[in-house]
C-alpha cells in the first residue's frame, strides 16, 4: 500500500508538469502524511545534509573538465584523430564515430555534451560522404550513451553514493561493457551500411596521419591522467576530476590556444548552472529515499517478488526489463535515484554482486537516453544534426537492438562483467 | 502503562557488529517488561544517513534513537571530545567505571541540555594501530608514516604530534588508499580491522590502547518527554541489559578478530608499559591543547576520577 | 523593478562562479599539496563541500527561474493551451507547497543547526544548512509570481512553451544526461 502511495503520488505530480526534483519532495511530504510523521524538517534536514558530502564533489569537476573540453578544442582534435586513423576504410566514418565516442567517453561524463559534440562534426561529414543520414544520427545517438558507462560518469558517482557502494570500482567495472556497447554498434553498422552507396574518405598519407596524432596526443592524455590516476590509487574519483578540470583548462588554453581566458567565467557558470540542477535533484532524491527507508517500501516488494530471490538470473531479468521501461519516459539521473534506494536491498537480498548491478543499471538507464518517447539524446542529436526526431528514431532501431542484446547477453553472462572488474580493480 | 510504539535506531555499522547482539538482548528485555508493546526497528549500514545526520535527527523528534560514536559528535556538544583523547583509559574496566558511574552521569546531563537522552555506554572498543612499513615499538616509530584518522581535530593532533603524517579520509576510501599505499597506516578497533579485511593490506599491528571510543545509546529527548515514566524505565533498564550483552561479544569478538588477523601472518606486538608510560607521557600536550574547548571542568573531572580508581 | 531583479540574478550567477572557483581552486591546491609537499589543508576540505552546498541551493533558484529544472513533459505536451495553463497552475501550487515546508523545515532546524559547529573550521552550521531558507523563500517567491500570472492571464506564450518543455536549449539538455 506504502508503494501504491509513493508511486502514485510520484507520477501524479510529475504529469502535471512539476519538476522531477519537487515531485520528489512532493511524495516525500505525502508518504509523511501517510505513515503519520509529518515534520516539515524532515524534508530540510535530508535535503540539504545530500549536498554535503565530499564525494558528489565529482560531480562538479566532472562537469568542468566536460565544458572545458568541448570548449578547448579536445573533443575536435579526438574526432580528427580518429578520422586519421580509421576514416578511409568502408564504413569508416561509422567507425570513426564509436571510437571517437569510446574515447570521449574514457574523458567526459555526459551523454548529451559528447553527442552534440559528435553531431556537430560528423553528422554533416556523414551526409556528404553519401551515407544514410538519420542512420548516422541514429549510430551516433547511440555511440553518445557510451559515456555514462566508461569513466568517468556522473552516473556511476551519483548510484555510488546513492547504493553506498565504492566509486572507484564501480569505473573500473565500467570500462568492459562501455567498450563491448561500442563493438557491437560497429557490428550492427557494419551490417545495416552494406547496401549504402558512399564514398570512403581517401586514405590519409602517414605523415598527415602522425600529425593529426600529435595534435590529438595532448587531449588522449586525459583519460591516461583520470583512469591511470583512480586505478593506481595515486587520487580518489573527486581529485581526479579536479585534476582533469585543471588538465583540460591547461591543453585548451595554453596548448590549442582556443579558450581564452575571457571565455572562462562563461564556461565556469554552465557547468555551475548544470552541476546545480543536477545536485538539487540528488538532494530531493534523498528526501524520497530516507522516506521510502524508513516506511521499509523495499521489504514490501521484496514480500511481491519472493519467489525471484532465489533465482538472480531471472531477477536480474526482470529488473532489467523494469528499468528500459521507467526509461523511456525518465531521464538518466532520476531514473537511477528513484530506483535505486528501492532495488538496492533487493539486489543484496538476492546476493547479486553490487558493482555488476551498478554497471548494468546504469547501462539501461543510458538506453533510456536513445528510447521515445523521451529521449534527451535523442533530442540533442536531432538539434544539432538538424535531422526529424521521427527520422532519428527510425535510425537508431538496428542500434538499439544491438545494445539491449549486449545488455541481455550481459544478464546471462554477468562474469563478463564482474571477471574483468576484479582483474582491473 | 504501554503504548504499542515502534522505535527506529538508526546505526552506520552492518547488522552483524555486536551492536546486533545488543539490540537483541534489549528487544527481548523490552519484550518482556511491556508485553511486546515496545519495538524496535533497527536500521543499519547508514540506511537512515550518517550518525551525525540521525544524531540531529533526534534532536528535531524526528526520528527516536541512534547507536553512534562519541566522535562525531563533537560539534554538538564539545564535552564529548573528552573520550577522543589520547591514551585516556587503560583498561575496559576503568572505562566501565568512569562510563557507568558519576562522570557519564555529568555527560548524560550535558546532553540532555542539547536534546538528546543517552540510555547507556555501550562499547565500539579500543583502538589500534596497522601499518605496512614497521613494527611501532616505541613512538619514534610513528615518525613519517601516512596515517589515516577520522576527520577529528583530536586524532589528527594526536598522530601529528607523535611525528605521523596524519591523513583525514572517508573510511570507504581506506581499504584501497592501504592496498594501493597511498596510506601507510589505520588505526581502528580490532573487530574493524577485521571485519573491513584491513589486515590483508598491512603487515603490522601495534596494541596501542591509544583511544576508547564508547558507543552512545541515544534517544530523542523530545520524543522521549512524551513517554510514560514506565515506558521511561523499561527503556532505560533494557539499554543496559543490552549493553551488557554488547560488551560481552564485542570483547570476546575483539580476541576472535585478533587471533585472525594473527593467523593472517601479520606481526602483532603489544606496546611495553614504560613505552605505553612514555607516549602518554608525550601526549599530554594534546589535553592541554584541547582542554579549552573540551571544557577544563570535564578534562579534569576525568582525570580526577581515573586517579581515585587508579589508586 | 525587472532591472533591479535582473540585476540580482546577475548577481547570484556571479556568486555560483566565484563558488565553483573556489571549490575548485581549494580541491586542486589540496592535491598539489598532498602530492607535491606531503601535506595538505583539512579547511579546504571541510569548506569545498559548504561551497558546493551553497553553490547548488542558490543554483536551483536560478535554475527554477529559467526552467532548467528536469521534468517529464510527456502528458503536458499533449495538452492544448488551456490544459497546459490548468497544469501550470496547479503544478506551481504545488511547488509553492514543496517549497515552503522546505523553508519551514529549514526554519524549525536552524537553532539545532546554529548550536553545532563544523569540525574544522569552527563555522556555525546555521551558516551552512540555513541556505534552505534562501531556496524554499526563493522558489515559493518565483512560483507565487507565475501562479499570479498564470490566473490573471499576464504569462507569456513562451512561458507555457518552457513548462510543456518545447523549447529547451541545448545548454539544458547537457544536464539530463
Ligand atoms: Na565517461
Ligand atoms: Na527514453
Amino acid at each position: 500500500m506504502t508503494l501504491l502511495v509513493f508511486i502514485a503520488s510520484l507520477l501524479g505530480a510529475m504529469a502535471i508538469g512539476v519538476p522531477v526534483a519537487f515531485a520528489l519532495v512532493f511524495c516525500g511530504v505525502i508518504l509523511m502524511w501517510f505513515m503519520g510523521m509529518y515534520n516539515s524538517q524532515i524534508i530540510a534536514q535530508n535535503m540539504i545534509i545530500g549536498a554535503d558530502t565530499f564525494t558528489l564533489l565529482a560531480i562538479p569537476f566532472f562537469v568542468l573538465a566536460g565544458e572545458l573540453m568541448n570548449a578547448g578544442g579536445l573533443s575536435k582534435r579526438i574526432i580528427q584523430f580518429a578520422i586519421a586513423c580509421v576514416g578511409h576504410i568502408r564504413g569508416g566514418l561509422g567507425i570513426v564515430a564509436i571510437m571517437a565516442a569510446i574515447i570521449m567517453a574514457s574523458i567526459s561524463g555526459s551523454a548529451a555534451a559528447d553527442t552534440a559534440a559528435l553531431a556537430a562534426i560528423l553528422i554533416p561529414m556523414m551526409a556528404k560522404a553519401g551515407y544514410n543520414v538519420p542512420r548516422s544520427a541514429g549510430l551516433i545517438a547511440s555511440g553518445g550513451i557510451i559515456a555514462p558507462v566508461i569513466p568517468p560518469s556522473m552516473a556511476f558517482i551519483v548510484f555510488g553514493v546513492a547504493a553506498n557502494v565504492s566509486i572507484t570500482q564501480l569505473f573500473m567495472a565500467g570500462i568492459v561493457p562501455g567498450i563491448l556497447m561500442g563493438l557491437s554498434l560497429i557490428a550492427a553498422w557494419l551490417i545495416v551500411v552494406r547496401k549504402d552507396n558512399v564514398q570512403p574518405l581517401p586514405k590519409a598519407p602517414a605523415r598527415e596521419r602522425l600529425a593529426a596524432t600529435g595534435r590529438a596526443a595532448w587531449a588522449l592524455g586525459m583519460p591516461v591522467i583520470i583512469l591511470g590516476g583512480i586505478k593506481a590509487g595515486i587520487m580518489t574519483p573527486t581529485e581526479a576530476a579536479v585534476v582533469a578540470a585543471a588538465y583540460a583548462l591547461f591543453v585548451g588554453v595554453v596548448i590549442y590556444r582556443e579558450l581564452k581566458i575571457t571565455d572562462l567565467p562563461h564556461v565556469v557558470l554552465q557547468a555551475a548552472k548544470t552541476t546545480s540542477v543536477i545536485m538539487f535533484l540528488v538532494c530531493a532524491a534523498l528526501v524520497s529515499a530516507w522516506l521510502i527507508t524508513a516506511a521499509n517500501i523495499p521489504n514490501e516488494i521484496v514480500g511481491y517478488i519472493e519467489p525471484l530471490i532465489d533465482r538472480p538470473v531471472l531477477l536480474m531479468f526482470v529488473i532489467m526489463l523494469l528499468v528500459l521501461l521507467v526509461g523511456t519516459a525518465l531521464d538518466l539521473t532520476p531514473t537511477i535515484l528513484i530506483l535505486t534506494p528501492v532495488l538496492m536491498p533487493i539486489i543484496k537480498q538476492a546476493g547479486i554482486d553490487p558493482i555488476y548491478f551498478g554497471v548494468m543499471f546504469i547501462m539501461n538507464c543510458c538506453i533510456g537516453l536513445i528510447t521515445p518517447p523521451v529521449g534527451v539524446v535523442l533530442n540533442v542529436v536531432s538539434g544539432v544534426g538538424r535531422v526529424p526526431l521521427g527520422k532519428v528514431v527510425t535510425g537508431i532501431l538496428p542500434f538499439l537492438l544491438a545494445q539491449v542484446a549486449v545488455l541481455m547477453l550481459l544478464v546471462l553472462f554477468p562474469d563478463i562483467v564482474i571477471v574483468p572488474a576484479r582483474w582491473l580493480h | 502503562e504501554f503504548t504499542e510504539r515502534t522505535i527506529r535506531v538508526s546505526n552506520g555499522i552492518n547488522a552483524d557488529h555486536p551492536v546486533g547482539n545488543g539490540i537483541e538482548a534489549m528487544q527481548k528485555c523490552l519484550d518482556d517488561k511491556s508485553g511486546g508493546k515496545l519495538k524496535l526497528s533497527t536500521f543499519w549500514g547508514g540506511a537512515l544517513g550518517g550518525d551525525l545526520q540521525a544524531t540531529q535527527a533526534l534532536r528535531s523528534g524526528v526520528q527516536e534513537a541512534v547507536v553512534t560514536s562519541s566522535s562525531p559528535l563533537v560539534g554538538i556538544e564539545p564535552a564529548l571530545g573528552v573520550f577522543d583523547l589520547p591514551f585516556l583509559f587503560s583498561n575496559s574496566e576503568e572505562a566501565y567505571k568512569v562510563l557507568d558511574g558519576k562522570f557519564g552521569d555529568m555527560i548524560d546531563e550535558k546532553l540532555a541540555a542539547v536534546g538528546l537522552i543517552n540510555l547507556a555506554y555501550w562499547e565500539n572498543g579500543f583502538r589500534n594501530l596497522s601499518n605496512s612499513v614497521r613494527p611501532v615499538n616505541k613512538w619514534e616509530d610513528l615518525e613519517g608514516m601516512k596515517v589515516r584518522v577520522m576527520q577529528n581535530n583530536v586524532f589528527l593532533d594526536t598522530f601529528q604530534n607523535l611525528g605521523a603524517n596524519a591523513t583525514p579520509m572517508a573510511f570507504g576510501e581506506v581499504f584501497s588508499a592501504l592496498e594501493t599505499k597511498t596510506i601507510d597506516a589505520q588505526e581502528n578497533p580490532y573487530v574493524t580491522i577485521d571485519t573491513s579485511k584491513f589486515f590483508e593490506v598491512q603487515k603490522y599491528v601495534t596494541q596501542t590502547n591509544h583511544a576508547y571510543t564508547p558507543f552512545l545509546f541515544l534517544f530523542s529527548k523530545a520524543i522521549f518527554d512524551t513517554y510514560s515514566p514506565e515506558e521511561q524505565a523499561a527503556l532505560k533498564d533494557c539499554a543496559v541489559v543490552g549493553r551488557d550483552v554488547e560488551r560481552q561479544v564485542i570483547g570476546d569478538l575483539n580476541q576472535k578478530s585478533l587471533e585472525k588477523i594473527k593467523e593472517a601472518g601479520l606481526e602483532v606486538n603489544v606496546l611495553s608499559p614504560e613505552e605505553q608510560a612514555r607516549i602518554r607521557e608525550k601526549s599530554m600536550v594534546v589535553y592541554d591543547k584541547h582542554k579549552a574547548e573540551i571544557g577544563p571542568d570535564v578534562v579534569e573531572g576525568i582525570m580526577a576520577e581515573l586517579a581515585e580508581i587508579r589508586k | 523593478m525587472q532591472k533591479a531583479v535582473d540585476l540580482f540574478y546577475r548577481f547570484l550567477e556571479l556568486l555560483m562562479i566565484l563558488l565553483l572557483s573556489g571549490m575548485s581552486i581549494m580541491v586542486f591546491g589540496n592535491v598539489i599539496l598532498r602530492y607535491a609537499f606531503n601535506s595538505g589543508l583539512t579547511v579546504s576540505d571541510e569548506l569545498s563541500r559548504y561551497f558546493f552546498v551553497w553553490l547548488t541551493f542558490i543554483g536551483a533558484v536560478v535554475g527554477f527561474r529559467d526552467y532548467a529544472h528536469m521534468g517529464v513533459e510527456t502528458v503536458v505536451v499533449r495538452f492544448g493551451r488551456n490544459g497546459r495553463l490548468i497544469c501550470m497552475a496547479l503544478s506551481n501550487i504545488l511547488i509553492i507547497a514543496c517549497s515552503g515546508i522546505f523553508f519551514w523545515g529549514t526554519w524549525k532546524q536552524l537553532p539545532i543547526n546554529t548550536s553545532m559547529s563544523a569540525p574544522v573550521t569552527g563555522l556555525s552550521m546555521g551558516w551552512v544548512y540555513g541556505i534552505g531558507l534562501f531556496t524554499g523563500g526563493g522558489c515559493v517567491i518565483i512560483a507565487l509570481e507565475r501562479l499570479l500570472r498564470v490566473l490573471t492571464g499576464r504569462i507569456t506564450e513562451e512561458e507555457i512553451g518552457a513548462f510543456a518543455g518545447e523549447h529547451t536549449s541545448l545548454e539544458h539538455l547537457a544536464e539530463r544526461g
